[in-house]
């Protein structure tokens, strides 16, 4: 009995993994198409988001289906609702890629992105899930720490980019819209990296039992 | 087998118990009837000489003294003269009793009745008196049962005694025998049983049984041993998963190649390792019966990935996962192919401009006095093309070493004097200044062919890659054990990245302005395989817009 729920405990574990890996593949798309457009690329942001959505379903799906036949209790039961609840971050993380990706063919070329620090700001936001996903498959509470700690350079990298964005409009106000859609995308960014921040707190929890909100 | 011991000691004990109980009651039974019998006998003569003596009054003294024995006092007829129980008078002849038949014939005489209803049994003597009567004393003996009934109780209490110790004999003494068992040293070196007789069949069989599990105990570790120390001395990455993609077993360069610097990695997911789309879509695949092969990118680093099924009875029970590092393979790959692109490009350019014209020509297409021109432009094609064939024979014959090079004492402020008075005029062209610095006339041995064509394709490279009015200086100078040749520009710059590669055949920096710029793509590779040819190093230092210098390191002729 025990080894069978051990066995759909490691199947969650799994499918986890696997979303994670999603969410990171959406973001590193968002980031290369960002770098250098490209089109079947953009695509396939839309693909991996409509992939991380399935995942989020069979993963609530072996959830609900654990929670109702072993009625888990102690660090079993944490480690399902801190799933239950990571995958929605997750898939919020996916949602975020692809919103991301329908603005990107209105940003012109990588020209002004390169006098304006959105590159550092993904790589920054790649860097948090990558590393939210990878404390999760560790089990790694100092990782999953040091993600909610890397969240403030995210924060301080947002300002610097609104009031660049400013600078921006207010040098030219031809480039307002193009500017505006750029603060879209810094914004999405910021939220990937609090959806990031939200997943290592699950994981401190899931390690720990205790629910620490940074 | 203790239980079993302490519970056959102790039915044993009871058994013996009870047995020697009743053979004891029996025993003591027949002993009590002698004894009674006896004393009945004395006290019969003790009356009789009471009676001789004192007559019938002595027995009514009796009568208030005692009345444990009954006392019968017959007359010679057998009618009953006293008895102290029940009254005479009312007692028949007893002529007819044995006793009294035998006192009549021998003075003596004796017998036992047993009463059915009282189950008793009554002793009974009789002595002839002087006067023909006879007196007669009874006592009644108890039977076995009686004797049971009266010692009932301290014989229980003696029986619990009994049982208690033999219960706590019977502890000790199963204690002891089951002890040497449970201390049984299988470990020993020799196959000998020092506790019991009776188990040594068994000692021996468990013994040498015990003696080939740990045999082959020690083959099955000492194989592991060998496969991991085999699978550890790979390069190549193996992970071995069961179905539901657990780890069941792994070598060192597994987590390596993968990029996993966590713990112990046995028994959690394969995706723990590495979790990129195309190494889980290739596990996943394997895992339901595709050979799959794939390659992922890892900390900057290619990797080949092929992940087998492991089948058993025709089931996928597990994927063998083997990740090779193919990076150096990955990048001849897109060196060659870049080549390979490169030399097309180059090689097509100049014959699509030949063909076009001498097309136009061929057609009638070019008026009479515009021949020469388009004539002009095919010649120049043409010379292009063949510069650009010699260029390539060049760097073959450097790289195979096959071309025949006199090598003798050279002056490298010489050559570098002559190709810079031959181009000069195309410097000037672009208001590029060129000056030679030297110090001392940098005497080397070497090819002057090779040489002539290091300096030139430099200096060419430092015109073609300079703004207007820049600057090209070439200087020689020499140190303790070196010549150094330097041509510096005050030039474009090379970016950091494409450093690296700027010696390779055919490749350029700006790929879309080659042809504006001219050239064949191969000037800096002749000079890397030249400096090869003289044995001599080759140093880039660039800044981009700024400038480029390349130092050429030649050792000093002996």
């Amino acid at each position: 009995m025990r080894n069978n729920f051990d066995k759909q405990l490691e199947n969650l574990n799994v499918e986890l993994i696997k979303m994670g890996a999603l969410c990171e593949e959406a973001i590193s798309l968002v980031t290369k198409v960002i770098e250098e457009p490209s089109e079947p690329m953009r695509i396939k942001i839309f693909d991996v988001d409509s992939a991380i959505d399935d995942k989020e379903r069979e993963i609530e799906g072996i959830c609900m289906k654990l929670l109702l036949q072993q009625q888990p209790v102690a660090k079993d039961l944490r480690e399902i609702s801190s799933a239950l609840k990571m995958i929605s971050d997750m898939e919020r993380i996916g949602d975020q890629a692809s919103d991301i990706g329908e603005i990107l063919p209105f940003i012109k070329d990588g020209s002004a992105a390169g006098k304006i620090h959105i590159g550092d700001m993904a790589s920054a936001t790649i860097k948090m899930v990558t590393d939210s996903v990878e404390s999760f498959v560790r089990k790694d509470m100092d990782m999953a720490l040091s993600v909610a700690k890397y969240d403030d350079t995210v924060d301080e990298l947002f300002k610097k980019v609104k009031s660049e964005i400013a600078t921006l409009i207010s040098k030219d106000i031809s480039e307002a819209e193009y500017g505006l859609d750029l603060l879209m995308i810094a914004k999405y960014f910021e939220r990937i990296g609090d959806h990031a921040v939200n997943i290592a707190e699950w994981v401190i929890y899931s390690i720990s039992g205790v629910h620490k909100t940074f | 087998m203790k239980k079993r011991i302490f519970l056959s000691i102790c039915i044993v004990c009871a058994i013996v118990l009870v047995a020697s109980l009743i053979l004891i009651l029996g025993v003591l039974q027949s002993s009590f009837s002698n004894q009674l019998l006896s004393e009945v006998k004395s006290e019969t003569n003790f009356i009789a000489a009471g009676v001789e003596k004192s007559g019938i009054e002595y027995l009514n003294t009796l009568e208030s003294v005692d009345k444990s024995r009954r006392i019968t006092l017959i007359a010679a007829d057998g009618t009953v003269l006293y008895d102290n129980m029940v009254n005479a008078s009312e007692m028949e002849n007893h002529s007819d009793r044995e006793e009294f038949i035998q006192a009549k014939e021998n003075i003596f005489g004796q017998s036992k009745r047993y009463s059915e209803t009282l189950s008793e049994k009554t002793v009974y003597c009789a002595k002839l008196l002087s006067d023909g009567n006879v007196i007669r004393v009874a006592s009644t003996q108890y039977s076995s049962f009686s004797i049971f009934i009266l010692l009932a109780q301290p014989v229980a209490f003696i029986i619990l005694i009994a049982l208690i110790l033999a219960s706590v004999l019977a502890s000790v003494v199963s204690n002891k025998i089951t002890k040497p068992l449970n201390e049984i040293d299988f470990d020993a070196k020799e196959d000998k049983n020092t506790v019991y007789e009776e188990i040594a069949p068994l000692y021996s069989k468990i013994y040498s049984q015990k003696r080939t599990i740990e045999r082959q105990l020690e083959a099955a570790k000492e194989k592991q041993k060998e496969f991991a120390m085999i699978t550890d001395a790979m390069s190549e990455g193996l992970i071995i998963t069961d179905l539901s993609t657990d780890i069941l077993s792994y070598n060192s360069s597994a987590p390596k190649l993968l990029g996993y610097t966590g713990e112990d990695a046995v028994g959690k997911s394969v995706f723990t390792l590495n979790r990129t789309p195309e190494f889980t879509n290739a596990v996943t695949s394997s895992l339901s019966g595709n050979h799959t092969e794939t390659s992922i990118e890892v900390n900057g680093k290619t990797l080949s990935v092929m992940a087998n099924p492991a089948i058993k009875d025709g089931k996928t029970v597990g994927a063998a996962i083997l990740s090779l590092d193919i990076t150096e393979k990955a990048n001849r790959d897109t060196l060659r192919r870049e080549f390979t692109a490169n030399v097309s490009h180059e090689l097509k350019t100049p014959l699509t401009s030949i063909s076009g014209f001498a097309e136009l020509i061929k057609d009638g297409m070019v008026k009479e006095e515009d021949v020469p021109d388009c004539a002009g432009r095919i010649y120049n094609e043409a010379s292009r093309l063949i510069t650009l064939i010699n260029d390539i024979i060049e760097i073959s014959a450097l790289d195979e070493g096959t071309g025949n090079y006199k090598t003798e004492t050279q002056s490298l402020k010489k050559i570098a004097d002559e190709v810079v008075s031959s181009l000069l005029p195309i410097a000037e062209k672009r208001g590029i200044k060129m000056e030679v610095c030297a110090d001392g006339d940098g005497i080397i041995n070497g090819s002057r062919e090779i040489l002539y064509e290091m300096i030139y394709n430099l200096c060419d490279n430092a015109i073609k890659y300079n703004n207007e009015n820049g600057s090209v200086t070439v200087c020689i100078s020499e140190n303790q054990n070196k010549v150094l040749l330097s041509v510096e520009d005050t030039g474009i710059g090379i970016p950091d990245a494409d450093k690296d590669r700027v010696f390779e055949r055919f490749y350029r920096v700006d790929k879309s302005h080659s042809r504006e710029i001219g050239g064949t793509g191969l000037g800096l590779s002749i000079v890397k395989h030249g400096a090869i040819f003289h044995g001599a190093a080759i140093s880039l230092d660039s800044t981009l817009g700024k400038g480029t210098k390349i130092t050429v390191s030649f050792p000093k002729q002996n």
